[in-house]
């Protein structure tokens, strides 16, 4: 009640030293933590925001450091400062957006030239690689929605010259339907 | 006997609980410990940290287990396949089914404590089970 907007929040640390050789549990380290999103902090130093699921996919990684030869420690910590919290989370939102804009120009690429032969399997791969983005997406960018939407682009691609309206009002319906009558009934 | 394990459980952990019942110790007593050192002496503990039926060498406890304990079912296998993808989702396995199961039991999680959790899970799986007996048996899916 004193103060009115809440102090930083709890992050999850992961501390790891490994040896440098061999390389393999190295590169094995460097891409899991790339694939769960972390903040690096420093050399041997990763965050994410703490939640119970957080926490335990760092300490898997911790264990693999160890198993590995290395050293690892995980640790609850909050930024001293709102202003380097916020650093912290730009910075993650920064390299999602980065992520999120390649998605979106390679969504590009395949509606220009894409052989409709194979568009379930594009289709199939840019919603595995949005999704594998969005897992670690701890602070959503605008970019994240305009990724979804190139996707889909895609996806709603008239299979011939010939558009499909049915598809299409169906796609629609959840963006445009406010909660009028027919939305408090399914209340 | 007595099982430990990391408490808020999931995927991994209700599979390996399910797994210790079936094929392991029929009578297994579960607890759930939030820190490694509260593991009580004399239990075996699973899926945390410092245990040796945990996440080793890209697998997750689950398949940690079945090699531990030889068990070689291929019904075990294709689930162990499941409960990976839905674990760590790392493409090791086609595992289509993951991300549904998944949610399922992350959504189940927020609302159940981990006996609960235990209690809905383990006939959850018996079914999976019986599902990939017989998607194994006839080659294709069961209808």
């Amino acid at each position: 009640m004193s103060s009115a907007r809440p102090g930083p929040s709890e992050w999850v640390l992961l501390t790891y030293r490994l040896p440098r050789e061999p390389s393999t549990p190295r590169s094995a380290v460097w891409r899991q933590l790339r694939k769960l999103g972390v903040a690096q902090i420093s050399d041997g130093l990763v965050a994410l925001p703490a939640a119970a699921r957080t926490r335990e996919q760092l300490e898997w990684v911790a264990e693999e450091v160890t198993d590995a030869g290395g050293t690892a420690g995980i640790w609850l910590a909050r930024p001293a400062t709102r202003p380097q919290e916020e650093r912290l989370a730009q910075s993650m939102a920064a390299a999602r957006a980065a992520e999120y804009q390649a998605l979106i120009a390679a969504a590009a690429t395949a509606a220009e030239n894409g052989d409709l032969a194979a568009r379930a399997g594009t289709v199939r791969r840019l919603r595995n690689e949005l999704r594998a983005i969005q897992r670690r997406d701890y602070f959503p960018p605008p970019e994240r929605d305009h990724a979804e939407a190139a996707v889909q682009a895609v996806a709603d691609l008239p299979a011939e010259h010939r558009a499909r309206p049915g598809r299409v009002r169906q796609l629609a319906r959840p963006a445009r339907e406010p909660a009028g009558p027919a939305g408090q009934e399914t209340r | 006997m007595k099982w430990a394990t990391r408490e808020r459980i999931h995927i991994d952990r209700s599979a390996c609980a399910w797994l210790i019942r079936r094929n392991i110790d029929h009578d297994a007593e579960f607890v759930f410990v939030a820190d490694p050192a509260d593991i009580p002496s004399g239990a075996t503990a699973f899926d945390i940290a410092g245990a040796e039926l945990s996440h080793h060498a890209g697998d997750c406890s689950f398949e940690t287990i079945l090699r531990r304990y030889d068990l070689d079912d291929p019904v075990l296998w294709r689930i162990a396949a499941i409960v990976h993808e839905a674990d760590l989702d790392d493409q090791r396995y086609d595992a289509p089914e993951a991300p549904g199961l998944d949610l399922a039991l992350r959504g189940l999680s927020m609302t159940r404590s981990d006996e609960e959790m235990l209690r809905f899970t383990g006939p959850l799986f018996d079914g999976i089970y019986e599902y990939c007996r017989r998607a194994l048996l006839l080659g294709r899916e069961p209808s």
